[in-house]
């Protein structure tokens, strides 16, 4: 039987998407939960993002000079893509496979690799990794163009199986030579000029060259491999079939995708030291990408259906990483339905805020949890929010405040106005401790009366104000 | 929609002007927008870019052998005579230059000195109100034609912004579906880069339309960005979203398609006199490489790693001896044809 209840599909929009309005969850509390989760999954509607007016209106978008305008534009689709889930599964990717604009100073193919993401994200792992091991973003970002037969570079190759796919204590150092050997050759087109210009950060004579893969097979080491156990023709391909095949893989997936979509976990190097939180849920996706061919679609469905998934004592148990703060504040306001430069700004404050996206720290990426909200960061999360709710004109807080007269008739005592704001700001919902704060913060000016004037509205404001400074809403 | 056979011709190159510059003055262009030429041959180029490099949008001159002359603008913002998102320029016939902002929703007038004179228009609704104003062209008698894109119209107006009337909205049946560029020919009819609709429109000067081009047969555009118009009535469209330079006969036939074939600039050729590190290892390059399939089917990805093709050609314009230029906001250059 279909659960209709707003709260639970608050829950699913804010970690499969970036949040949602009282309104939409209302449309889609409608349907049901499982009906949900068919529109989150069903991509072949349109996702209403319009790449053409993106190019026309930002140049630095089309063509990549720098990253700022890929930034905004990314966004912009957090914000305003109906296929939510799409957006979220490609920046869960591109934590995992992180590659930044530090070291390739070439915006254009980043954006490839992103859309790569974006397009194979739910599709099967071993493809999604040779589709990886072939992307002139990551070939430049770990070195491979420096990998040659007779002479190997194992960065790649490392991070292939320590960072991307099984996770330390699984393989050996041998297994990563092999690894490595097999992805000899692969490197990319004009490569002493790309990596020339990469390292000059060179936008002359005429801005960025993109890059495009290339195979040289008289650079690839063709000896057969030894690889966690097999022999195969060395071939990138093979290492990557190989690793796809191991439960550590399926594991070290699985436990990304808890700890990304359900609650959050330590990061990835104490992986080795520390279980998982829930053992029976990583058990359940290992058997669900086991079962469905490594597919990454079959595992996320489980993960949504799964009571595991649906339990209250998991709601408000990640922080929200920065991106998702301020998508899901600006979802919320309704202010940037279209293309407007001051989207730059808002992009920049996920920079300021710790997650400059397509330049993590490093090819580890970022830790989530409760390193998003040190002392600093958590103040600018705050400030951000207030900013952005303090404003009464903007469509979105225009909205939610007349849902809220709409519920309450105008009237409110101070503990129908926490209610109904918490309500109104996507069914949140928070501590009794939180809720006595806010009450007690309400009491001072008594009860409210919104009777078309100003103050009344910018009470109401207020609160939503405050309600983003909650631990609950700064988690998911 | 891609580009279908059209060669009852052949374009010269002549050269190519320009430079990458991403800082805040000099030589140079960052994502350039539009172009004008003054009768001496000098080039005004609108630089466009985004915020994050605000400081670099500006006008730019230079003089066909590319000798750097003067640039000019008050600055981002809204304030008197700035910018925000500067989209086309024309000059009068006065030597005065009329320059487009789609997010000011304006018409911002300089002269050729670099001299803010005055502005014009404001954002919304009413018909004499802009909602996005892009393209730009201003007839012989000095009246001004403006794509309007979010009415999906013609505005014209006198050359001191008092209204005149607006056109384009269904005079075929397809109403203009957020125009960009705005040509004129010597009869003064005006041409509209009919963006959204895939078409190029052409109009009388009071509004009254006349013909559609690159509906079918040997023409077919997609997202076409600027059209120009020579003094013998060949058409010059940008068609954006193949990445080309398309040449119609004055009857509307395909005359010729272009690619583009850059060559180093002088300013470029400088640039890499002075980083022979790079010139070294460049020279090695191939510059028009074959590319995998995954790539060879998009025009856009093409010319992202063909350096000489055209990328991001967003306006074109023709000067007083049938010269071509194309203005590539990607590649930060004009490059510049004639008809053979």
């Amino acid at each position: 039987m279909e659960t209709k209840n707003v709260e639970l599909i608050a829950h699913l929009m804010r970690r499969a998407g970036f949040g949602a309005t009282r309104t939409e969850l209302e449309e889609l509390a409608a349907q049901g939960y499982e009906a949900t989760i068919d529109w989150l999954f069903n991509t072949e509607k349109d996702d209403g993002i319009e790449i053409d007016l993106a190019r026309r209106y930002h140049p630095d978008y089309s063509g990549g000079l720098g990253m700022a305008g890929f930034n905004a534009f990314w966004l912009h689709r957090m914000i305003n893509s109906q296929t939510p889930l799409v957006e979220k599964t490609t920046l869960f990717w591109h934590g995992v496979f992180a590659t930044g604009y530090a070291k390739l100073a070439q915006g254009r193919v980043l954006m490839d690799q992103i859309e790569m993401f974006r397009e194979h994200g739910f599709g099967d792992l071993p493809n999604l990794l040779v589709k990886l091991s072939k992307e002139p973003s990551m070939i430049l970002w770990l070195d491979n163009n420096d990998n040659h037969s007779g002479a190997i570079n194992e960065n790649y190759g490392r991070e292939l199986l320590e960072l991307f796919s099984m996770g330390v204590g699984n393989y050996t150092e041998d297994d990563v030579k092999e690894a490595s050997r097999a992805f000899t050759g692969w490197t990319v087109a004009n490569t002493d000029y790309m990596t020339m210009k990469a390292r000059n950060d060179s936008l002359w004579p005429y801005g960025r060259l993109n890059l495009h893969f290339e195979f040289r097979e008289n650079d690839h080491d063709q000896l057969e491999i030894d690889f966690l156990g097999h022999r195969d023709k060395s071939a990138g391909e093979s290492v990557v079939d190989i690793i796809c095949q191991q439960e550590a893989t399926a594991i070290f997936i699985a436990r990304h995708m808890y700890s990304f979509f359900v609650a959050d976990e330590p990061p990835v190097p104490s992986w080795p030291y520390t279980p998982p939180r829930d053992p029976k849920a990583i058990e359940m996706l290992v058997e669900a990408y086991f079962e469905n061919g490594y597919q990454i679609k079959p595992m996320l469905q489980r993960l949504f259906q799964a009571d595991f998934f649906k339990d209250e004592t998991v709601w408000y148990e990640k922080v929200k990483s920065p991106s998702e703060v301020v998508a899901g504040v600006l979802r919320l306001t309704g202010e940037y339905d279209d293309y407007d430069p001051a989207m730059n700004a808002e992009a920049g404050s996920v920079g300021v805020m710790g997650q400059s996206l397509v330049n993590p720290p490093s090819v580890e990426g970022w830790h989530w949890g409760d390193e998003w909200i040190d002392t600093g960061n958590l103040v600018e999360r705050v400030n951000f929010a207030s900013s952005h709710f303090n404003d009464v004109t903007k469509p979105g807080v225009r909205q939610m405040i007349d849902g809220f007269v709409l519920s309450t008739g105008g009237h409110a005592s101070p503990e129908r106005l926490v209610e109904v704001c918490l309500d109104q700001m996507g069914a949140v919902q928070i501590s009794h401790e939180s809720q006595g704060h806010l009450v007690a913060h309400a009491a001072r000016d008594g009860s409210l009366e919104v009777n078309g004037e100003d103050a009344g509205r910018r009470r109401v404001a207020e609160m939503f104000q405050l309600i983003a400074a909650t631990p609950e809403f700064q988690k998911g | 929609m891609t580009a279908t056979a059209a060669k009852l011709g052949t374009l010269e190159y002549i050269k190519t002007i320009g430079v990458t510059n991403n800082g805040d003055n000099g030589r140079g262009f960052a994502n350039p927008y539009s172009i004008a030429i003054d009768s001496s041959g000098n080039s005004y180029v609108i630089n466009r870019c985004d915020p994050v490099r605000a400081r670099a949008i500006r006008a730019s001159v230079q003089d066909f052998d590319e000798n750097f002359l003067f640039e000019f603008s008050e600055g981002y913002g809204s304030g008197p005579g700035q910018f925000v998102l500067p989209v086309a320029v024309a000059f009068s016939g006065d030597d005065e230059l009329y320059i487009t902002d789609e997010h000011n929703n304006r018409v911002v007038v300089y002269d050729a000195k670099g001299k803010f004179l005055t502005q014009w228009g404001q954002g919304g609704s009413e018909p004499h109100e802009f909602d996005g104003p892009a393209g730009i062209a201003i007839d012989s008698s000095g009246n001004v034609y403006v794509a309007d894109q979010g009415s999906n119209s013609i505005k014209k107006f006198t050359s001191t912004g008092e209204h005149v009337s607006n056109f384009g909205s269904d005079e075929d049946g397809r109403g203009l579906n957020q125009p960009w560029g705005v040509g004129i020919d010597d009869g003064d009819n005006i041409y509209v880069a009919d963006w959204r609709n895939d078409l190029v429109k052409k109009f009388g000067s009071d509004g009254t339309y006349l013909e559609t081009y690159g509906g079918g047969g040997d023409v077919r555009f997609n997202r076409p960005s600027g059209v120009a118009v020579d003094s013998e009535g060949y058409i010059y469209v940008t068609d954006w979203g193949n990445e080309r330079l398309c040449v119609l006969t004055p009857d509307g036939l395909g005359y010729a398609d272009e690619r583009g074939r850059a060559t180093l600039s002088k300013w470029a050729i400088d640039y890499f006199s002075s980083n022979p590190d790079e010139t070294t290892v460049r020279d090695k390059a191939n510059l028009i490489p074959d590319l995998p399939p995954e790539y060879s089917n998009d025009p856009y990805h093409v010319s992202s790693q063909t350096e000489p093709y055209f990328w991001g050609p967003v306006a074109v314009t023709v000067d007083n001896e049938d010269r071509v230029y194309v203005v590539e906001s990607n590649r930060h250059r004009i490059q510049i044809y004639k008809r053979s």
